[in-house]
């Protein structure tokens, strides 16, 4: 491990060390465009000049590997005049566009220009233009004026996706970033070209105009969409409300994570936030009846239920959980239901169309904690609690999240089953077919507006975090199910969700020694890590009985 | 696609045959994309985007980056040129010899710009950059041939005898 | 100062170009003495002889030779830069035309030196006539039998890109890709073609490695300075009487070359400046002109050998419109892969051009000077700063005729 110094800071580095990387280690950033952790090395931008003892010249410090006793300087006078002329150049044909730029504010060539001093612009001649307003796919769209040519696009497309859409075209000053004429930027990745724009050359066309980022606060999160659980950021508007329509989440961006997606997610689920801001939210608990619907308050529809539950015999109550559910959720369901002795219980629905499956990030898997749910003993399938309903073995069904109808369950069977079962209680976040259908209504906490955390696919489990408040009077589900348990006599005693969390540790095995101190914001493997072992280390899943 | 190719763009068996012994030659069959993009162009008259997606396909390339080759390099034509192409070099040597005077003379015998064809599709005029033929300044290409010591009068007998 | 004729000596032959030439003129001599020769004797004969890269950067061809791993295994290769680009020089056109068999015999011999078997030549796309005579060259010394016994020649047409006369820009051109230079290290000797260890040269530098072997390297070195031996062809071109290719030994003078060999200034007849090396070299004035043409003498002088292309200028020539030529040059031809290069060789086009039509502005000359001391050296390759030559030599040694164009100067 050679030992190197920087800015006078002696430090060892791994083998293979770039200098960006090691002044990194040592707690300096050195300006830089087109280099990317997760990419080639370009050496195009000539930013990262460094000064390295017994090299004559300021040196790039990406193509440049630490060896034993190298000193390097990333702040003399020298290499700071270095940084001002390579900025100059940068913006010799930059469009003034930054009071209509969707990257104003989190733009590096505004970040190192202010950093820089360059105030007074030389250049007074024409400049290059370029297309601008360029959609390249659905959700990319182009400004060739405002692209510094750093390739880290390029790069992208043929080192991560191996689709290869993107190219430089032409040569000198009228080189300019594009797709082969005809074709779309559509892969399944593609926006990620936005975030590792350094510039507002490619901007997210779901955010375009939407809000100015200074306004935007930002939490750590996990996306729901499938089993990978990519972690991300949610970045939302609370200070603007009157822009992009009084949409709160304005876009998710991936967050680096070494073990799960490392700087990268889907388009899928960067755009998958939707349905938190959508006209069908469930807004207040409702009580419904032929047709019409009339908002109650918490107090009544908790009693209402905590009512059925106390009075109706366990055999004749069926619940349907989801693995859309956080561990915490999960687990305040499972005290429930082990409370009253509640065995009709399910989880997996099995959804009609395979959902797409490759070898980078998806999973055909389009829920965020099938292993939680598993673990937690419901992963059972939804299809027994459905048969039992439609045999008039239930009298109250309490289903979480799934629309019953859009799965590959048998129609006629749900139909039935919600028809004849006296008490249908639905909790989830939209509305949809099923919570019309259901007698009670109450509304619960998208994943932005609450904490809690899920198990990913690989039994990592990852916590998310609190990005804006919930919609009307949503609550997180385990809240709900911890207002029930008070009126049955048997408080959750948790007041927030790290305290659900902590019992479910101490009561599941696979769960076992974990906290959120220990997830931090990487999250943590489940303690027994081998499938048989995590299947050992669960709860049985509840039987159902035929 | 706005322009409809003469014949379809595809190579013949032989041709295919000679792609590939091209590509044998080189330790990445990638090499030959210049020599086969050449061979292109001799065969269809010029470089379309449906010849690009073609010879992509040939060597197992995107789209995107044989255009990237096909943009960044002067010789290949993107649109088809005319039946000849008058390249005049107006680089320093033969700035100094008078390439301007040519130029001009050949802007209004031609009666176009450079860059451009003219309507007849007989001659495309180019400016170009050292042909490395400074000592027989002011000089220019002419398809594939040098034309040099080129006075009005040369320019003249040169550009009668293309058909 | 004439000197032998070594590499132009077949040049008046009306076949000069065939193999039949070729060796009834000793052709092929040098390949047959360096075939029993040990690789490592190559090249330190190449070393002794001072022989430097004549293609611009004036590197010692042997000591480059020696950079090849000594132990590597896989696969070495010759590439021949016949990429003759740059403005002013025209030498290695007459070689591929004229004498085709000195680059393939060359070739033989540095491809032992470097334990090669694939030599690939790359001609610049321009080049046609020079590609035919080169290729039928190749098809005789496979007649021969020269070829194909342990070293295989693939000639290769580049397709219009200056840039590719950069070894690395060549490099990747010849892999199929643009002429985009690469970031060194690794260098190519290293890691070059294909991601193997790889030799560069240009066509005139090897044409002379025949001779090294056959009349030795004490000859060939003798036959220049100190620090470089043997002679080269220089291209001269301008306001000379005889504009054309002439051998000489290094240590020419460029007033000898200019008066005794190309018959002196014509225009007004009085000399005012001369570029040395090709575009790329700092200009000279009329005072300036007994520097010996060999790369130290060039460099102590402040300019440089590079290819040896000599442009010469009478008083009549105006040296902004010079430079704006020149300049526009720089930025058609700059591949644009870095920067610096890309977005100022543009801008500085724009200026030089405004001058010329009289609408400079008072702080352009000194806005070009600092952008360009600016960009040196921070560039992947040395295109940038071969633009940097003539923008800052042009205007620092001539300012009065810059400003006299601009108003309010």
């Amino acid at each position: 491990m050679p030992k190197l110094t920087v800015n006078g800071k002696e430090l060892e580095v791994p083998v293979g060390t770039n200098l960006i990387e090691a002044a990194r280690a040592a707690g300096v950033e050195v300006p830089h465009y087109c280099y990317h952790p997760g990419l080639s090395i370009a050496g195009q931008c000539r930013l990262c000049m460094v000064d390295i003892e017994k090299t004559p010249r300021p040196t790039i410090a990406c193509n440049t590997v630490a060896t034993e006793g190298m000193v390097v300087h990333t702040e003399t006078d020298r290499v700071r005049e270095t940084r001002k002329s390579i900025m100059e150049f940068h913006l010799i044909n930059h469009p003034l566009d930054c009071p209509v730029c969707d990257q104003a504010g989190e733009c590096w060539l505004q970040i190192y220009y202010m950093q820089h001093g360059l105030y007074e612009p030389r250049m007074t001649d024409e400049k290059v233009h370029k297309p601008k307003a360029v959609p390249l796919g659905p959700h990319v769209i182009l400004d060739a004026e405002r692209c510094i040519l750093c390739s880290r696009c390029v790069r992208y497309c043929d080192e991560i996706t191996g689709t290869g859409e993107l190219g430089i075209f032409e040569r000198g000053d009228h080189s300019e970033i594009g797709l082969f004429p005809g074709r779309e930027l559509d892969n399944k990745y593609s926006a990620n070209v936005v975030d590792i724009c350094p510039v507002g050359a490619l901007t997210d066309r779901d955010f375009r105009f939407q809000v100015r980022v200074w306004y935007l606060d930002t939490a750590k999160s996990i996306c729901p969409g499938c089993a990978r659980g990519c972690n991300i950021e949610v970045h939302v508007n609370r200070r603007r409300p009157h822009h992009a329509d009084g949409r709160r989440v304005a876009r998710l961006k991936p967050r680096f994570n070494a073990e799960v997606n490392k700087w990268w997610i889907c388009d899928a689920g960067r755009y998958g936030f939707g349905f938190v801001d959508a006209a069908d939210r469930l807004l207040a608990p409702a009580q419904q009846q032929g047709g019409s619907s009339t908002e109650v308050t918490w107090d009544q529809a908790i009693a209402a239920v905590a009512s059925a539950l106390r009075r109706l015999p366990p055999e004749q109550i069926g619940v349907i959980a989801s693995p859309k559910m956080a561990n915490e959720d999960l687990f305040a369901l499972r005290r429930l239901l082990d409370l009253r002795g509640i065995r009709q219980a399910g989880g997996r629905v099995p959804s009609r169309v395979p959902g797409d499956e490759d070898t980078f990030l998806i999973r055909a898997d389009k829920n965020p904690n099938s292993l939680g749910a598993e673990l937690i003993g419901f992963g059972g399938d939804a299809r027994a609690v459905i048969e039992a309903a439609g045999l008039r073995r239930l009298k109250f069904l309490w289903i979480f999240g799934h629309d019953l109808l859009a799965g590959a369950l048998p129609e006629g069977d749900v139909l039935e089953a919600l028809r004849v079962v006296d008490t249908v209680v639905f909790t989830g976040s939209n509305a949809n077919w099923t919570s019309a259908n259901s007698h009670w209504v109450l509304p619960a906490a998208a994943w932005v507006e609450r904490e809690g955390t899920y198990t990913n696919f690989e039994g990592r489990v990852q916590r998310f975090r609190t990005a804006i408040e919930p919609l009307g009077q949503a609550l997180a589900e385990w809240e709900i199910v911890g207002r029930v348990m008070a009126l049955l006599g048997e408080p959750l005693s948790a007041t927030r969700a790290e305290h659900v969390f902590r019992q479910l540790a101490e009561a599941v095995p696979a769960f076992a020694g974990l906290s959120y101190q220990r997830l931090g914001d990487a999250g943590h493997p489940l303690a027994a890590v081998g499938a048989a072992g995590r299947r050992g280390a669960g709860i049985p899943a509840s039987e159902a009985t035929s | 696609m706005s322009d409809a190719p003469d014949t379809a763009v595809t190579f013949s068996e032989a041709q295919l045959a000679e792609v590939r012994r091209l590509q044998s030659l080189y330790p990445d069959a990638r090499g030959a994309l210049l020599p086969v993009l050449h061979m292109a162009q001799e065969t269809f008259g010029y470089i379309s985007l449906e010849t690009e997606e073609y010879v992509a396909a040939l060597f197992d390339l995107s789209p995107a980056h044989v255009h990237e080759v096909v943009t960044f390099y002067t010789l290949y034509f993107r649109e088809r040129p005319g039946r000849h192409v008058v390249a005049v070099c107006h680089n320093l040597s033969c700035h100094l010899a008078g390439a301007p005077g040519i130029v001009a003379h050949l802007r209004q015998r031609l009666g176009i710009e450079p860059g451009e064809t003219t309507e007849d599709g007989r001659v495309t005029f180019l400016t170009v950059e050292c042909l490395c033929a400074c000592e027989a300044a002011p000089m220019m290409q002419v398809d594939d041939r040098y034309e040099m010591n080129l006075t009005p009068a040369r320019l003249d007998q040169i550009l009668g005898g293309l058909a | 100062m004439s000197g032998e004729a070594i590499l132009t000596r077949n040049f008046g032959r009306s076949d000069s170009h065939t193999i039949r030439a070729y060796v009834e003129t000793g052709g092929y001599q040098g390949w047959a003495k360096a075939k029993s020769m040990e690789p490592a004797a190559i090249v330190d004969e190449v070393k002794k002889a001072n022989l430097r890269g004549l293609g611009g950067a004036g590197f010692p061809t042997g000591t480059k030779w020696s950079f090849i791993p000594k132990n590597h295994t896989g696969p070495v290769y010759l590439v021949i830069n016949g990429d003759e680009g740059e403005p002013g020089t025209f030498k290695d056109r007459y070689l591929l035309e004229r004498d085709p068999h000195a680059l393939v015999e060359g070739m033989l011999i540095a491809a032992r030196a470097i334990n090669s078997a694939k030599g690939f030549v790359y001609i610049r796309g321009e080049y046609v006539e020079p590609w035919r005579r080169f290729s039928v060259a190749v098809r005789e010394a496979y007649e021969a039998g020269h070829l194909g016994k342990g070293l295989d020649i693939v000639v290769h047409r580049g397709a219009g890109a200056y840039i590719c006369g950069e070894e690395t820009g060549l490099i990747s051109s010849l892999e199929g890709k643009k002429g985009w230079p690469k970031l060194k290290p690794p260098f190519p000797a290293i890691k070059g073609a294909f991601g193997a260890p790889t030799i560069v040269n240009n066509v005139e530098t090897l044409s002379h490695v025949p001779h090294i072997i056959n009349r030795g390297a004490a000859w060939f070195a003798g036959l220049g300075t100190k620090t470089q031996g043997g002679t080269r062809m220089y291209s001269v071109s301008g306001r000379v009487a005889r504009p054309a290719v002439y051998e000489a030994p290094v240590g020419i003078t460029l007033r000898q070359l200019i008066y005794e060999r190309a018959g002196g200034v014509t225009g007004n007849g009085r000399l005012k400046a001369v570029v040395p090396g090709g575009s790329s070299a700092a200009i000279l004035t009329a005072d300036e002109i007994d520097v010996t043409m060999d790369v130290d003498g060039l460099k102590n002088a402040g300019t440089m050998a590079g290819s040896a292309g000599v442009i010469v200028m009478d008083e009549t020539v105006s040296i902004p419109e010079a430079l704006m030529v020149v300049a526009r040059f720089y930025a058609h031809e700059s591949c644009g892969q870095c920067t610096p290069c890309r977005e100022s060789t543009g801008w500085i086009y724009k200026m030089t051009r405004r001058i010329v039509e009289g609408r400079g502005r008072k702080d352009d000359l000194d806005t070009i000077l600092d952008v360009a001391k600016r960009g040196a050296g921070t560039t992947i390759c040395a295109f940038y700063d071969g633009a940097v030559g003539p923008y800052i030599s042009y205007i620092e040694k001539f300012r009065a005729e810059f400003e006299a164009l601009i108003p309010h100067a």
